[in-house]
């Protein structure tokens, strides 16, 4: 059941993320990437994560990408002002025979970094909000604190630099 | 008179040649300041010096065995420990008195001869500097602090004889002094540095070195005693490094006198009294010392007798007295030596600026046989000439007698026969030379008159008092057959080595042979050149008169020989060679350079590009290192 | 078959080389910002499988922390396209070379 479900999740992953990298329509490749990180939490959600599921698709995708949309029609980008590519399917041919060793490496380095090769029995609430939330604030919370400043410092940037220059 | 003055008699014309070359810079920069400032700095160093070293005479004289005065450490490694000292013992102090005696002397003179010189604070700032440095060489305490005044004594000696530095040939002289120079000190500094490895440990001061020396071998000491001659040799143009000298002549007459006399030449003869511990005890190099002497005294006299310059004639004769100097001091008869230094230095001043004077009054007229009938127009030059000639020859009782045939007579008592009748000999030649030179210019007939230019008083001055001092200088060492006590001998006792003794008929007898010698060279003199017809077209050449063509076998032997390897080295090695090799890698760099530079272009895919490529190749390392 | 880790593993594996693909091969700057979150995401779920695998929620806070900066760089990022798209009027990342040296080399 779990693989079937998994492997449905993953298959849409990769095709969302195909879609993204290949599609010459800017706003396609942004719903081939809204695929591909739906699918991502239906992962986590299979991983016992059940906050960062909720996480991924309130940010992910009802933030981030909401945003970079709401950009692209601010912006009016239309299908002629994206730039021409010719070449970019040799480009990815390449760039992907030159990833090749970097893949293998991580696969290598993951297939060895233990000998039992199935998960642990976790507990019945691993990964949900009171778990999560404890441990944040027991044992990360100095990180979070960074966290949420740099936030509040990106919050101010962006607003800094997307403004409208008054003076030259 | 307390130690720290010693370091003040050097101090004093330093300091006056430092701020006269302030002054000079100033004046010529900004402001012209008037000669009478310079005048009276300059005059003021060496006459005070003089007087301190008065005070320190007479310090000696009652009792002080000598002063030290070690100011701070100059160089400190481990160890080894040398201290900036100036020494003052009878020798140095002799050293001194007459050094500032005799350049006070040339100062006064040369503001007279320099007076109307553009480079007139230059030249005094220079000519101080030279007095500082001579001083310094004099009063230090260790070899290596001598090395700094002989070293600056080259460097002012340098610059002097270029001092008209417009004319090519002052130039290459100059080059030449000090080319031959560096010659001898390399000398020199391989003898302190054998010094130095064998008792450095010690000390290094002289008194140190004096105590020590004994556990040198006697080999090692050999060498020492050769290579430190060597410099001696360069300092006191004694053949081979003679070479210099007669050039040397291309500076300012004053310069010359101050070389010849009082500072420089006698250099050479001090640092070998001054090392006398290390000679006593190689007597062998020491004869070879007197040889080398005496073939100079023969050699140098040989030339002169040839010669048409003025200066030259001088030059040479220089190199002969020199020659008998080293006889001296070569047989271990140091004060005999110093005896002839001493009256060497205030007949042959006296010589040259007589002849600074008779080339100013005509002119700067040098050939001797454009000169002619000067005795009734220059009759005080006439006289002091005289004078210095008489001494210079040896005829009694001027200064030169008593000094030259102390020598002759250490010599006969060694029983050096041969170096004797050199010595003979040559006075002989000298006394030729010096008159045939005196009559030429002084008498003669069918001269050509010309307009005498008139001589300053400043320029007078010194030549009267000269000629007095040349004339008695030399009952300073009256030698005891005459009923004098020799005082020189009794001032340097350390120095003077007492063999046995003639009797004193026979001294007597001698002393009449060498003043015949003298006399027999005046009178051939007389003969040929008292009433020389200045009409008659001389032209002299020959293989003397071209100083046996020294200078060209040297040219043709060294110096065009090293100009070859120059050429190849310049031409093949660095232009061939070293420079294609150099621009080769610089062009590669270049082309490199923008090949790499063309990575930059600004695009960030390709940036990106260039990341996953590392990536990827130190991907592929680790899996091939870790399989 | 059983689902082990390393299928998860796999999977985040070819996203990340799809993103570094994206990247490179891309002259759209929206695509090449998608292609970096999608890196980010590959390691996400990277962070996550191991922190299942191990039994430790460390993996998860971590992935909390990298979509928190994820967020940040959004927003920064986007505005700087919209400054950028200001100034020379084009989405093309090739065009933003200001920093070439423009002469022989």
């Amino acid at each position: 059941m779990i693989d079937t479900i998994f492997l449905i999740l993953a298959s849409f992953a990769l095709f969302g993320a195909g879609c993204m990298i290949m599609l010459s329509n800017t706003v396609h490749s942004a719903l081939g990437f809204i695929v591909t990180i739906l699918a991502l939490a239906g992962l986590y959600a299979l991983l016992d994560a059940s906050f960062l599921f909720m996480v991924q698709i309130i940010v992910y995708a009802g933030a981030i990408i909401a945003l970079l949309l709401f950009v692209i029609m601010f912006l009016n980008i239309q299908q002629s002002h994206a730039p021409k590519e010719p070449s970019k399917y040799l480009f990815m041919v390449v760039s992907a025979i030159i990833m090749m060793p970097v893949d293998y490496l991580l696969f290598k380095a993951f297939y060895t970094i233990t000998d039992i090769k199935n998960f642990s029995v976790t507990p019945k609430d691993f990964g949900d909000v009171k778990m999560l939330g404890g441990e944040l604030f027991r044992n990360w919370l100095l990180p979070f604190e960074a966290i949420s400043l740099l936030l509040l410092v990106a919050l101010i940037g962006a607003v800094v630099m997307a403004r409208k220059k008054e003076r030259a | 008179m307390s130690n720290y003055l010693l370091a003040w008699i050097v101090l004093i014309p330093f300091v006056s040649s430092v701020i006269l070359g302030i002054s000079y810079l100033y004046s010529i920069k900004v402001k012209k300041i008037s000669n009478k400032f310079f005048t009276f700095l300059a005059l003021l160093a060496p006459m005070s010096s003089f007087v301190l070293g008065v005070g320190f005479f007479f310090g000696l004289k009652n009792g002080v065995s000598e002063y030290l005065y070690e100011p701070y450490t100059w160089l400190g490694v481990d160890n080894y420990i040398i201290n900036m000292g100036f020494l003052g013992d009878k020798l140095s102090i002799f050293m001194v008195l007459f050094i500032t005696f005799i350049g006070s002397m040339i100062h006064i003179y040369a503001a007279g001869y320099m007076k109307e010189d553009e480079g007139y604070g230059k030249f005094f700032a220079y000519f101080n500097l030279f007095v500082a440095s001579m001083l310094l060489l004099v009063l230090a305490n260790s070899p290596l602090i001598m090395f700094i005044g002989w070293e600056g004594v080259g460097l002012c000696s340098y610059l002097l004889i270029g001092f008209y530095f417009s004319e090519p040939l002052n130039v290459v002289a100059g080059n030449k002094a000090f080319i031959a120079n560096r010659v001898g000190d390399f000398g020199f500094l391989v003898g302190i540095l054998f010094l130095f490895v064998y008792v450095g440990k010690l000390g290094f001061s002289y008194g140190a070195l004096e105590e020590y020396v004994g556990i040198v071998p006697n080999h090692i000491l050999v060498i020492i005693g050769v290579s430190l001659f060597i410099g001696a040799m360069g300092k006191s143009a004694q053949i081979p490094l003679y070479v210099w000298l007669p050039d040397a002549m291309a500076g300012p007459t004053p310069v010359s006198a101050l070389i010849h006399a009082a500072t420089m030449v006698t250099a050479g003869v001090y640092m070998v009294a001054r090392f006398h511990f290390i000679y006593d005890l190689i007597p062998s190099v020491g004869v070879f010392i007197a040889y080398i002497g005496a073939f100079s005294a023969l050699y140098a006299a040989i030339i002169a007798m040839r010669q048409t310059d003025i200066k030259k004639i001088l030059a040479y004769s220089t190199i002969s007295q020199l020659g008998y100097m080293f006889i001296a001091v070569g047989l271990g008869a140091y004060s005999s030596g110093l005896f002839h230094v001493f009256t060497h230095a205030f007949f042959k001043a006296l010589l040259f600026m007589g002849a600074g004077a008779i080339i100013i009054a005509l002119h700067h007229e040098q050939n001797i046989f454009k000169m002619g009938g000067l005795r009734k127009r220059l009759p005080l030059i006439y006289i002091v000439m005289l004078v210095a000639n008489l001494a210079i020859s040896g005829i009694p009782p001027f200064a030169g007698f008593f000094s030259k045939d102390e020598i002759l007579l250490k010599a006969y008592e060694h029983q050096e026969y041969l170096i004797y009748g050199i010595g003979l000999f040559t006075a002989a030649l000298t006394s030729y030379y010096m008159f045939r030179f005196f009559f030429v210019t002084f008498e003669g007939k069918n001269y050509i008159s010309k307009n005498l230019e008139p001589i300053s008083a400043s320029m007078k001055i010194p030549l009267v008092i000269l000629a007095i001092g040349a004339t008695f200088s030399g009952f300073v060492g009256l030698p005891e057959v005459f009923g004098g006590t020799n005082m020189i001998h009794q001032w340097l006792s350390n120095w003077s080595v007492d063999s046995t003794h003639v009797e004193n008929f026979k001294e007597i007898v001698l002393m009449g042979i060498s003043v015949a010698a003298g006399l027999i060279g005046i009178a051939v003199a007389y003969v040929k050149f008292f009433k020389y017809d200045f009409n008659q077209d001389i032209k002299e050449s020959g293989i003397i008169y071209n100083k046996f063509y020294i200078d060209e076998l040297i040219d043709f032997l060294i110096i065009r020989r090293v100009r070859q390897i120059s050429v190849f080295v310049s031409v093949v090695v660095d232009d061939g060679i070293i420079d294609k090799t150099v621009m080769l890698l610089s062009s590669g760099f270049i082309n490199l350079g923008r090949r790499v530079g063309r990575m930059q272009s600004a695009n960030t895919r390709a940036y990106a590009f260039f990341m996953l490529i590392g990536l990827s190749s130190f991907s592929l390392y680790l899996i091939f290192k870790l399989g | 078959m059983e689902v082990s880790f390393m299928s998860y593993i796999l999977l985040a594996i070819i996203l990340f080389s799809m993103g570094i693909i994206g990247v490179i091969s891309r002259k759209n700057i929206f695509i090449v910002y998608m292609s970096l979150e999608l890196m980010l995401n590959s390691i996400n779920l990277m962070l996550v499988t191991l922190s299942k695998h191990f039994g430790n929620m460390d993996g998860q806070i971590m992935a909390m922390m990298v979509i928190a900066i994820a967020a940040a760089e959004a927003a920064i990022f986007l505005s700087l396209i919209v400054a950028l798209y200001k100034l020379k009027h084009s989405i093309n990342i090739d065009d933003y070379n200001t920093l070439k040296q423009k002469g022989t080399l």
